[in-house]
């Protein structure tokens, strides 16, 4: 079972809870099959949602890193609260990408904060499918939405998406952008 | 019909949550550099969609303007029909006024189908963000100029910066509906100032201290809605000052200057606020 850890342990400016972070987590690492140690840092300064996920080293014992603006686990409808559906898509999504840098054929992918937005988003559509058919519950309208902008409002790129959210076992070449 | 609606009896089903501009204000937390150093200002915050959450800004901004419809069209109706025809001196208002009110309500109900249909079209459902219910207090003076001046110049005044910069964000993703959807919603809002415009100005014709106060209203008004200066000249707020589609709906250029300055203070006030806020905190 992985050993994780949130910072802040305490938080003031948002009612988001430490230990409730690491619980979703780490159900979500079991759904995965994931036995990494786990450290996840949120930002509670700003309430935009950035997030990004990376790897110590591509061995199976490596420290997965996990960095989101409290944002990313916001119930929009109550803004500074906590929001456990949204939490399990943004960690869940995070947890997706660190095991697929643990992989040989995401061994060329650079670092989150060096993705151009088009990659990030092709990354992310790829999660989201892998999320729904874990029983997450993703819109794939905002995820269509998103990739359309990136990739061009066409019927080429409808059907490339289509194709990105149903696949498993991809390599960071069969990305698009 | 029951006249002079509070904000708290607005009618809404349980898809939506409200929130107000103090608890807004008492998010500590700030999208924009607050810190004083160089390195942290002018940092751009402008809706593009080059932002790396391009699109949940713009959903986010969208179902804003969703509900903002629906509180423009509560506002109207309510203009229509809160006051009696007159000849405009005390709580009456010239009967064409009333006519006009009623057609921007009719504008504003095609609005808030156009806007549901555009969120819906960007993924997001609706009541998924919280509705900000600070458009209709404006809307809920006594005296029916104050009402123009906040809800035809100040409220309308501020659909005309978002549109712009909504237009101008699907304009360069090259959304095919966003563009021309938002132009066409632009066009009337342009037409719902130059209406509070030249009502406010016929209505205080021979009240100068009538229009003073209404004026004086607006300004008020204006800040409030900068929203901390979500909006002003600065790339650091999200949205921009449609400066030329003020012109045209006839704000004069002494009058968006104020408001440029009232939204810099307004983000100035917002950044020292949370400043304090952060480091009472300790983060
Ligand atoms: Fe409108
Ligand atoms: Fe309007």
């Amino acid at each position: 079972m992985s050993t994780i850890a949130v910072t802040p342990e305490r938080f003031t400016l948002v009612a988001y809870d430490a230990d409730r972070i690491a619980e979703i987590t780490r159900g979500l690492a079991e759904r995965l099959q994931l036995t990494n140690p786990i450290v996840i840092e949120v930002d509670e300064r700003t309430p935009l949602g950035k997030m990004s996920a990376s790897v110590d080293s591509a061995s199976s014992d490596a420290t997965i890193r996990l960095q989101l603006e409290s944002g990313a686990l916001e119930d929009t409808k109550n803004l500074t609260n906590f929001s456990d559906t949204r939490a399990h898509l943004s960690l869940g999504r995070l947890l997706l990408r660190a095991s697929d840098r643990l992989r040989d054929d995401f061994a060329d992918a650079p670092p989150d904060r060096d993705l151009t937005n088009a990659q990030n988003t092709a990354w992310k559509v790829y999660c989201g499918g892998r999320l729904e058919r874990l029983g997450l519950a993703p819109i794939q309208q905002q995820y269509r939405y998103d990739f359309r902008n990136r990739f061009g409002f066409r019927d080429d790129v409808d059907t490339l998406f289509d194709r990105l959210w149903a696949s498993e076992n991809l390599g960071w070449h069969d990305l698009p952008g | 019909m029951r006249q002079f609606f509070p904000v708290d009896d607005l009618a809404r089903d349980e898809r939506f949550v409200q929130t107000n501009m103090a608890k807004r204000m008492a998010d500590s937390r700030s999208a924009v550099g607050v810190k004083k150093s160089a390195k942290s200002r002018g940092a751009s915050n402008r809706l593009t969609p080059d932002r790396h959450d391009a699109s949940e800004a713009a959903r986010s901004l969208m179902h804003g303007i969703m509900v903002g419809e629906i509180q423009a069209l509560e506002g109207a109706g309510r203009t229509a029909h809160d006051f009696a025809a007159g000849d405009g001196s005390g709580d009456t208002i010239p009967f064409e006024l009333k006519l006009d009110m009623a057609r921007q309500a009719w504008d504003e109900a095609r609005h808030v189908e156009i806007s549901a249909k555009l969120s819906d079209w960007m993924g997001t459902e609706l009541g998924q963000f919280s509705e900000n219910t600070v458009l209709f207090e404006a809307a809920c003076s006594n005296d029916p100029v104050l009402r123009l001046a906040g809800v035809n110049r100040a409220l309308e005044g501020l659909a005309i910066d978002v549109f712009t910069q909504m237009k101008e964000f699907g304009q360069l993703a090259g959304d095919p509906f966003l563009e021309f959807c938002e132009d066409w919603m632009l066009a009337d809002e342009v037409t719902h100032v130059k209406m509070g415009s030249d009502w406010l100005r016929k209505v205080t014709e021979n009240d100068p201290d009538r229009r003073a106060k209404a004026l004086e209203f607006q300004q008020v008004v204006d800040k409030l809605f900068s929203f901390g200066g979500a909006r002003g000249d600065s790339d650091e707020s999200p949205i921009g000052l449609a400066r030329r589609f003020r012109e045209l709906a006839g704000f004069t250029d002494d009058e968006v200057d104020t408001i440029a300055e009232m939204d810099h203070d307004a983000l100035e006030e917002r950044k020292a606020a949370v400043r304090l806020a952060q480091e009472a905190a300790g983060v």
